[in-house]
């Protein structure tokens, strides 16, 4: 009888993950979200060379100058990263915002070459060729934006392109509020 | 083939489930049985070792209790079985009506399923072939590049052709599959200061406020950019499915059609904000009106014709909205553009499943002489032929149009039906 028992349990384990899967779906959670700990905390260690020509570093300093920055890292090979390039550029010309970008996983001269076609919103552009910048950010691919306060502290992360919603309800709120 | 092949898969799955049903009622007491035999022969090894005098008669006794207490203790293992194999129970019924019943109910439930969510009718898409169908003239590559080269080329002879500025841009935009780039803002921005109305430049700015987040910009742009183009301007179409798709991804309300109407002045417009919707219909017909009233005195305005039919059209006034098209028709034959509204003017009076009148299948067989892959002229035109008999002929334009529509598209089962009753 006990064997029976046993028999149940495939079906338990079953009934189970039918039970988590209901749960996600319909608990409104995103299953793409997989949440940042970079949030409320200072932001990871910026250092990476130019990646324009002729210009110094990139160091933590730029995060901590008492503006809020947005951090953002692309690569020319990236198609969201072309998608939410206007956004960047509408950032940067009609608010003025401090937009750090870093290129990410990308050969400087293509990532320029991309940039020249499509216009430079970047006030500073690191280039991050082997990613390890990248990985002290948590970074999950590209595109992905930080928001930084002036003090240097990671207020949002957002993984993938940002959106026009994001921009409106999201971050010019936050370059106005941290101001 | 895909049915034969849905069948075998069908009969395979049945089969799979049927198995080993309808063999555990006979393997039930295999096992008992099994372990009974190998004793049984043991016992009989035993005793032809005593018979030899090969075993001693104190061993072979020990053996043979040995034996008889596995014996007793495999029949004490398995009581269910014996009870089960002995009485028929429940089970054993549940057993009997099972198989026919997975049986049944398997091929039912495929079928159910597949006759709601199945399309057998469907084209196949394979990949090779669909590229073919974005570049339609193969010899001709539209390329971003040699557009790039051509811009560049006429802005090298004349810098200040507003004209070339737009079409640097537009050539700069699609090198960046549609993303409008600082470059081609700068050249749109050029270009509009030398020529401050150039609708190319107008377009792709507000494209590029509608990509940049400011989709309120882009829309106030193109609806003035609509108000103050003329009615059969080549890129109204393009700019009003546009102007509903960005208000559409930015959740705000399609703003109506702009200049299909007779521009009203502002204070006319102003006015007519403050009515009810009613009231305004009432205004804007009112209007279209005193344009009719006015044709009668300038027969020869063409382009007046064409506006009254526009405005008809777009009121729903479709047999007023026919006769101004063919006022203006036969003052100079319309383009094909102009072709396709009449007709549409002409079909939008037919009634479901009716076939199209005379009047109706001259502007249709117009039609589709200029454009032979129009889907208007096609369907219509397959009625038409259809309703008169030559069912041969309603058949080639039906299956043509089936071809060139999209495998998603709504009227794809009732053409399919059509073309079944004809076949």
């Amino acid at each position: 009888m006990n064997r029976r028992l046993l028999f149940i349990l495939p079906l338990l384990t079953l009934a189970l993950m039918a039970g988590f899967f209901a749960w996600s779906l319909l608990a409104g959670r995103d299953p793409a979200s997989i949440g940042s700990v970079l949030v409320g905390r200072p932001a990871p260690r910026l250092e990476v060379k130019a990646l324009r020509e002729g210009e110094p570093p990139l160091t933590d300093a730029l995060l901590k100058t008492g503006k809020p920055a947005i951090v953002n890292f692309f690569a020319s090979w990236c198609t969201p990263c072309l998608a939410e390039h206007p956004l960047f550029t509408r950032l940067a010309q009609r608010e003025g915002a401090v937009i750090i970008g870093v290129a990410w996983k990308n050969k400087p001269a293509e990532a320029n070459a991309w940039l020249k076609r499509l216009g430079d919103p970047y006030k500073f552009a690191g280039a991050d060729v082997e990613g390890r910048t990248g990985l002290d950010w948590g970074l999950s691919g590209v595109p992905e934006t930080y928001l930084v306060d002036g003090q240097g502290i990671v207020r949002r992360h957002f993984r993938g392109p940002i959106t026009e919603r994001d921009v409106n309800e999201t971050i010019l709120p936050f370059l106005k509020g941290a101001k | 083939m895909l049915e034969f092949f849905l069948a075998l898969l069908t009969t395979v799955t049945v089969g799979a489930l049927l198995v080993p049903l309808l063999r555990a009622s006979a393997r039930r007491t295999e096992r008992l049985d099994g372990e009974l035999a190998i004793y049984r022969d043991q016992l009989a090894e035993i005793e032809r070792a005593r018979a030899d005098g090969t075993t001693p008669e104190s061993e072979a006794a020990a053996a043979r209790i040995e034996v008889e207490r596995r014996i007793l203790a495999a029949a004490n293992a398995a009581p269910e079985k014996i009870e089960t194999a002995s009485a028929p129970t429940e089970s054993s019924t549940l057993h009997r009506f099972l198989p026919p019943a997975l049986a049944l109910l398997i091929p039912l439930l495929a079928l159910g399923v597949y006759l709601n969510v199945g399309r057998p009718g469907l084209p196949a898409a394979p990949f090779g072939t669909r590229p073919a169908m974005d570049h339609p003239n193969p010899n001709e590559p539209m390329t971003a590049e040699r557009l790039l080269a051509q811009a560049r080329a006429r802005l090298a002879e004349a810098p200040n052709d507003p004209d070339a500025l737009s079409a640097l841009g537009e050539a700069l935009t699609l090198e960046a599959d549609g993303t409008v780039t600082a470059p081609a803002i700068e050249a749109f921005n050029k270009s509009l200061a030398l020529r401050p109305d150039d609708a190319r430049a107008h377009y792709y700015l507000g494209l590029h406020e509608a990509q940049s987040g400011d989709s309120r910009a882009a829309l106030e742009r193109w609806q003035a950019l609509e108000a103050k183009s003329p009615p059969d301007a080549p890129w109204l179409a393009m700019l009003r499915a546009e102007i509903a798709r960005v208000s559409k991804a930015a959740g705000l309300p399609v703003p109506p059609a702009q200049s299909a109407m007779p521009q009203p002045s502002r204070e006319q417009q102003e006015a007519m904000q403050n009515l009810a919707p009613e009231q305004r219909q009432q205004a804007i017909r009112g209007m279209v009106e005193g344009l009719d009233a006015r044709m009668k005195d300038s027969p020869d305005d063409r382009a007046g014709w064409l506006r009254l039919a526009n405005a008809w059209r777009v009121l729903g006034e479709n047999a007023k909205a026919v006769d101004a098209y063919a006022r203006a028709d036969a003052l100079a034959p319309l383009d094909t553009r102009t072709l396709t509204d009449w007709a549409e003017a002409h079909v939008r009076q037919i009634a479901p499943g009716a076939p199209p009148p005379p009047a109706a299948v001259a502007v249709l067989e117009r039609l589709e002489k200029a454009e032979p892959r129009n889907a208007l002229a096609l369907f219509y035109l397959g009625a038409a032929s259809f309703a008169s008999g030559d069912k041969a002929a309603a058949l080639r334009r039906w299956r043509t149009l089936l071809a060139l529509l999209p495998a998603d598209a709504p009227i794809r089962a009732m053409l399919e039906e059509r073309i079944k009753a004809a076949e």
